[in-house]
């Protein structure tokens, strides 16, 4: 049913990187790597309290500072902060050590007050409020199905567990900022983002200037994972810090400590959840009730990806009876962000883990009943080639049963994601010397949007991707959707096959060759003489699909006596419809589970009750997985190219951690009840004897 | 694509004699540290200094708490480099110091004057990279690239040091870089190719 | 960061020529340029010692092996003869940082670097051993933080090498103004263990020259249990050294790092008595757990704490 060739001689292949040859010289320039003639360097003051009523903010004496050329506040006082981190004002100056002395200098007059950072303590009524005229606890996303209360009478197991995740931080490589240049006749912005289309709207917004004034590229950027979209508040203050410096360039690029605090998070979770089964495992009631926080914002409809902490439930499972209930929590830290896969990864780790109660309580294999009960087809079959790959059958061993104190243990949990395609134009240049240009107003995240576009043309026009080149990453280019949801190669490919197909039909009347790819590539477009031939394409039905399952195991070592986990294994399955470029796509599926691997064992930003700060605005002290951390990983891609093309930078990362805690669970023979599962965790767990079921 | 790949051009390259390169002028530079003004301090004010970087002579005057990473990117145009922690902890500020791999954001500009600093820019050219970087992109050992250049230094260090490590001093050699991409398991193939082909030619 | 003034010594006296009351030494710099990034400290004047002739130099002609205070953990860490003579100082300073720290790191500055406590390390705070009013950690967020400790701040030593070099009865060797000085590794730090305010003995200005090493420990080693797989610190290390003779032990001793201000020394008669039996290293380790007192956050470093010191044991025993 889609459109895409039958017999393709680049699609679903291994193909180098686009900008490969570029990055490992360091030549590719992104956003922090901008110095336009007269560039300043630019920083940010940051709120140093959880709560307070700014009175007053002197600049003067930072303005004073050898080599400040610009000083602005984040807004006018009085205004009130709620977070560690908020911006109070920001500086520009012709190195970063003005700045830094700048920032040091600036008198901020403040009332200090109270405030509150644990969610648990936010929910009591007798708390600080971080809204004086609204209660922490937003108003609770409630959803009812069937009788509950009959169901779990009916069921002959009932299990119940409580289990809780941190907040997760984004921490790309590349900080958020921009290089921005506001001059009168227009604003350039060079901008590390997931949208480029977006960060243009923020700006023109922001700024009060008309849209075709705002000029924005990206050809390179370091990382998004969902909190990169707009220019941020640190966008709007660069551009107004070059306009007071009479329109010379400024580089703000917030630094490590700044990215733990204001540009976004996954939010937490506490959920405590009941099921109930049948003795054959078929599942018939289930109740949540959560909580968990998406910062002082928690509640607003942006936090947290939309809706704020709450998250898919019973999330891939249907249970004819259910009740949900979650609430949003707001305390005095940083905002979240849609941050990949927002939610499901935290839906996975309560619902697989009480799942897995669930099996050891009816004796029944944890794959089978997730067989029974998953309703997706497509994961019913990948568990069984997971099963077959891994070993399921020979490892899977009664939990805390392997022998001495360095046991064992395995793992499963599957996942889903919607992704598909939307609006996305492109533009095909045809040279007369027979060189291609594919042009699109998109960015590359560094899933290979760029090498994805070179490979579909050379696939429609009978070419190596080598010979395509390719533009994008700047607003005046044909606009594409920001890259978010996994939804960039479901857009963009059908994009510009679009604009190929139309090409191709136009190179043929041209050059009167009726099949003008390939081995006559030349000749035809020699046609063309000077004219070369311009097509645009646009995004089509047919081409792109959305809604992917996926699966994963996970085998673990965990030494009981000191607590250490370590992944040993993950076997991954994982529908992608149409592949693209099978090299970048593993590569993406492993970057998935290692993030994964981070939320299950290392990641959890830390806040300070006594002090409202966040204690580890770092990567000693908030861990990132490093080289050493990261197990075998087993990838099977399971290709349905009647599909059409499917994002998967998303899914991949969410079942992973709820694999991981289940395969630790069953080493140690106690059930994982928080990630990261620390040495201190553990220990915790095994604190009393083992269960003996 | 930038440029063409090759097997033959892939063993051929020219990251370890330039690593090699560097620490023999490592030694002629200890000697003309001799010429540094003995114990005068000097700053809070800029101050002239020449720093050697990937072969050539470069005169800054920067205030003693200016990193070498900040004069590399910010001065010097050098941006390969990146400032990602600026607090040693994540690897992609790394350069080669008299051919050692080090964390540029936490070297003082003024400690590093006569010694040899090769960057990512000093490793190969559009037309002759480096075995390593040449693995890295036959591998598709890179996402969004940001760390790659830090990961490139490290295990050019490796490499120069010995032609066919374990995956084990691979993970090592890496361990004080960290890519959120999770680039990793490309990573390791692009170093152990590189560690074959080693062996191959020895 | 803020400025400062930069001066290069080129021999030990012209170091503590250059010392003046708001100065502090650079070595690799790990540990005072971070230090500096968030304005903890802000010396007036930076002393550079790695010109400083003989201070990078491992001297191992006599049975008392001498460190300079500039060498690498890079260097103990590859150095043969210490590999294959004090196995345990060679595994401690493998495991020192990631490798673009142990190219710079020095001997010295790993001994003298001062707190890791998030809160000592966090910009905008100012606890106690920062001069401020309280310790946050006591009833805060202590999970990395001290099980022994005989002052209100529960900053634990986080040094690889002091926990080792402790168990080889390593001398660290100073000057102090116009005088030489030697500090056992426990004495280095017996300050903290008192004093809220101190990382250390050191008295400022106090310069270390070299470490001597005493040979006649024929078996050593170090362990750690961190979070991480690498590049992480240790949630609790031990190290153990001792001299076998024949079948006998002489001269055993154990300590454990990030549980105390101090390289804490595992005291048991058993020991003294180099009795190491795996009856008896059971037993020595399990009276570690009377002797903690944890904060609401860090006892489960007791039980590591505990196996690390059997598998130490019986690692110099096998
Ligand atoms: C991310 C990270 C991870 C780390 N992990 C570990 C780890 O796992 N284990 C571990 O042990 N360490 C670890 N460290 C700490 C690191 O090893 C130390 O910071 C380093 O060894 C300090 O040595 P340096 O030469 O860089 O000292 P510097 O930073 O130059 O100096 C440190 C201190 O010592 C003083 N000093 C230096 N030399 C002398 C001297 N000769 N006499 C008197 N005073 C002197 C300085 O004034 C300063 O106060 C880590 C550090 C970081 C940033
Ligand atoms: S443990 Fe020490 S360093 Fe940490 S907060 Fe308490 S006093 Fe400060
Ligand atoms: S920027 Fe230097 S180690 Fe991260
Ligand atoms: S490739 Fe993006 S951080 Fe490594």
């Amino acid at each position: 049913m889609s459109g895409w060739p039958k017999n393709p001689h680049q699609l679903g292949k291994d193909h180098l990187r686009y900008d490969g040859p570029i990055k490992v010289r360091g030549a590719a320039k992104y956003a922090s790597d901008m110095q336009p003639a007269g560039w300043l360097y630019g920083m940010i003051l940051r709120s140093p309290w959880p709560a307070a009523r700014v009175r007053a903010i002197d600049l003067r004496p930072a303005l004073g500072i050898p080599g400040i050329r610009a000083a602005v506040t984040a807004n006018d006082p009085p205004f009130n902060v709620r977070y560690c981190g908020e911006e109070l004002g920001a500086v520009a100056g012709l190195s970063k050590q003005a700045c830094l002395d700048a920032l040091s200098a600036i008198k901020v007059e403040a009332d200090i007050l109270p405030f509150v950072v644990k969610e648990e303590v936010a929910l009591r009524d007798t708390s600080p409020r971080v809204f004086e005229n609204q209660p922490n606890a937003g108003e609770p996303r409630e959803m009812r199905t069937g009788d509950v209360d009959g169901a779990f009478r009916s069921a002959d197991k009932a299990v119940e567990g409580f289990f809780q995740t941190p907040v997760q931080l984004h921490h790309c490589l590349e900080t958020h900022g921009n290089t921005i240049q506001m001059r009168s006749d227009g604003i350039t912005c060079w901008a590390s983002t997931q949208g480029i289309s977006s960060v243009s709207d923020g700006l023109a917004d922001n700024l009060g200037i008309s849209l075709d004034k705002v000029h924005v590229i990206s050809e390179f950027m370091g990382g998004g994972f969902g909190s990169k979209y707009g220019a941020g508040i640190e966008g709007g203050l660069a551009a107004r810090l070059s306009k007071e410096a009479g329109g010379l360039p400024v580089r703000l690029m917030l630094t490590r400590f700044d990215e733990a605090l204001a540009v976004g998070n996954r939010p937490s979770s506490f959920q405590k959840v009941r099921l109930g089964a049948k003795k054959d495992g078929t599942l018939v009631a289930y109740e949540l009730e959560s909580f968990g926080t998406a910062g002082y914002a928690s509640g607003g409809t942006t936090a947290g990806g939309g809706g704020g902490a709450g998250f898919p439930a019973p999330y891939i499972y249907t249970v004819p009876s259910t009740r949900v209930r979650q609430t949003s929590v707001a305390i005095n830290a940083g905002s979240a962000r849609a941050m990949r896969a927002p939610g499901h990864p935290q839906a996975s780790f309560g619902m697989e883990s009480i799942l897995d109660e669930m099996a050891l309580a009816l004796s029944i294999d944890p794959v089978e009943l997730r067989i029974k009960n998953d309703p997706s087809e497509t994961r019913r079959r990948q568990y069984r080639i997971a099963a077959e790959r891994f070993g399921w059958n020979a490892k899977y061993h009664s939990p805390g049963s392997s022998q001495g104190p360095l046991k064992t243990g395995v793992g499963c949990a599957g996942a889903t994601w919607g992704g598909g395609g939307q609006g996305s134009e492109a533009e095909v240049k045809i040279n007369p010397d027979g060189s291609v240009e594919v042009r699109c107003g998109t960015q590359d995240l560094g899933t290979g949007t760029k090498t994805l576009m070179t490979i579909v043309a050379a696939e429609l026009f009978g070419l190596e991707p080598a010979d395509v080149s390719v533009k994008i990453g700047d607003t005046t280019l044909p606009p594409s959707g920001g890259s978010g949801g996994s939804t960039t190669a479901a857009s963009v490919a059908p994009a510009v096959f679009d604009a190929c197909q139309t090409a191709l039909g136009e190179l043929a009347s041209a050059s009167g060759i009726s099949d003008p790819r390939g081995s006559n590539w030349r000749a035809a477009a020699a046609h063309l003489r000077i004219k070369p031939i311009v097509a645009r394409g646009r995004w089509k039905e047919g081409l792109s699909g959305r809604g992917v399952g996926g699966v994963q195991m996970a085998e673990v070592e965990v030494d009981t006596e000191t607590g250490l986990v370590r992944v040993k294994r993950i076997v991954c399955v994982q529908d992608c419809g149409l592949v693209v470029n099978r090299l970048a796509s593993v590569s993406q599926i492993n970057g998935g589970i290692i993030m994964g691997i981070g939320f299950a064992l290392y990641e959890e930003r830390i806040l300070d009750s006594q002090t409202g700060v966040v204690l580890n605005p770092n990567f000693e002290t908030y861990k990132l997985p490093g080289a050493a951390d990261v197990p075998e990983i087993d990838v099977i891609l399971q290709d349905m190219p009647e599909r059409g093309v499917i994002g998967i930078g998303e899914p991949v990362t969410i079942p992973t951690a709820a694999a991981i805690a289940n395969a630790v669970s069953n080493a140690a023979g106690k059930r994982v009840t928080r990630l990261p599962i620390t040495p201190s965790h553990v220990l915790g767990l095994l604190e009393q004897p083992p269960q003996i079921r | 694509m930038e440029e063409e790949i090759s097997r033959r051009n892939f063993l051929r390259g020219v990251g370890a004699s330039a690593v090699a390169g560097a620490l023999a002028k490592a030694a002629a530079a200890a000697q003309s540290v001799e010429s540094l003004d003995d114990q005068k301090p000097v700053g809070p004010e800029p101050e002239k200094l020449v720093l050697r970087v990937n072969g050539s002579k470069y005169e800054v005057e920067v205030e003693p708490r200016v990193t070498l990473l900040d004069v590399l990117r910010n001065r010097l145009q050098l941006t390969g480099a990146k400032e990602v922690c600026d607090r040693a902890t994540c690897g992609a500020c790394t350069v080669l110091l008299n051919g050692q791999p080090v964390y540029s954001c936490m070297k003082l500009a003024m400690e590093v004057q006569t010694q040899e600093i090769t960057t990512i820019e000093g490793l190969g050219t559009p037309n002759n990279l480096t075995p390593i970087q040449r693995a890295f992109v036959e591998c598709d050992a890179m996402m969004c690239g940001y760390c790659t250049p830090g990961f490139v230094m490290s295990l050019t260090a490796l490499f120069s040091a010995k032609s066919n490590p374990t995956v084990e001093e691979i993970k090592k050699a890496c361990s004080g870089n960290l890519c959120r991409c999770g680039t990793y398991p490309h990573i390791f193939k692009a170093a152990q190719r590189v560690a074959e082909s080693g062996q191959s030619t020895t | 960061m803020k400025n400062f003034e930069y001066a290069r010594a080129r021999s030990v006296d012209g170091a503590i020529q250059l010392s003046t009351p708001g100065s502090r030494y650079l070595a690799g710099g790990i540990d005072l340029l971070g230090e500096m990034k968030e304005y903890i400290v802000s010396p007036k004047r930076v002393i550079d010692l790695k010109l400083i002739p003989d201070l990078g130099r491992i001297d191992t002609s006599s049975s008392t092996w001498k460190l300079g205070a500039n060498v690498t953990i890079a260097e103990i860490a590859k150095s043969e003869p210490i590999r294959a003579t004090l196995p345990g100082l060679a595994e401690a300073a493998s495991e020192v940082g990631s490798p673009q720290i142990r190219n710079v790191a020095t001997l010295g500055g790993n001994l003298a670097q001062h707190s890791r406590c998030w809160y000592y390390r966090h910009r905008d705070l100012h606890c106690l051993k920062r001069g401020g009013a309280t310790c946050y950690a006591r009833e805060g967020e202590n999970k990395y933080h001290s099980l022994f400790s005989g002052n209100p701040c529960v900053s634990p030593v986080v040094s690889n090498l002091a926990v080792i070099l402790a168990a080889l009865d390593a001398k660290v060797s100073l000057r102090r103004g116009d005088k030489e000085v030697q500090l056992t590794v426990p004495e280095l730090y017996s300050d903290a263990w008192g004093n809220p305010l101190a990382h250390n003995s050191l008295q400022p200005g106090d310069l270390i020259v070299h470490v001597e090493i005493p040979t006649p420990k024929n078996r050593s080693t170090y362990l750690q249990v961190s979070e991480k797989s690498d590049f992480d610190w240790a949630l609790v290390s031990c190290a153990a050294a001792g001299r076998k003779t024949g079948d006998r032990w002489f001269e055993v001793s154990v300590f454990l790092g990030a549980v105390a201000p101090i390289p804490y020394r595992v005291e048991s008669p058993l020991i003294e008595r180099g009795e190491l039996s795996s009856a008896a290293i059971g037993s020595i380790s399990q009276s570690l757990a009377s002797q903690a007192t944890p904060l609401a956050h860090n006892g489960y470093k007791v039980p590591i704490a505990q196996a690390l010191i059997r598998r130490a044991l019986t690692r110099i025993v096998s």
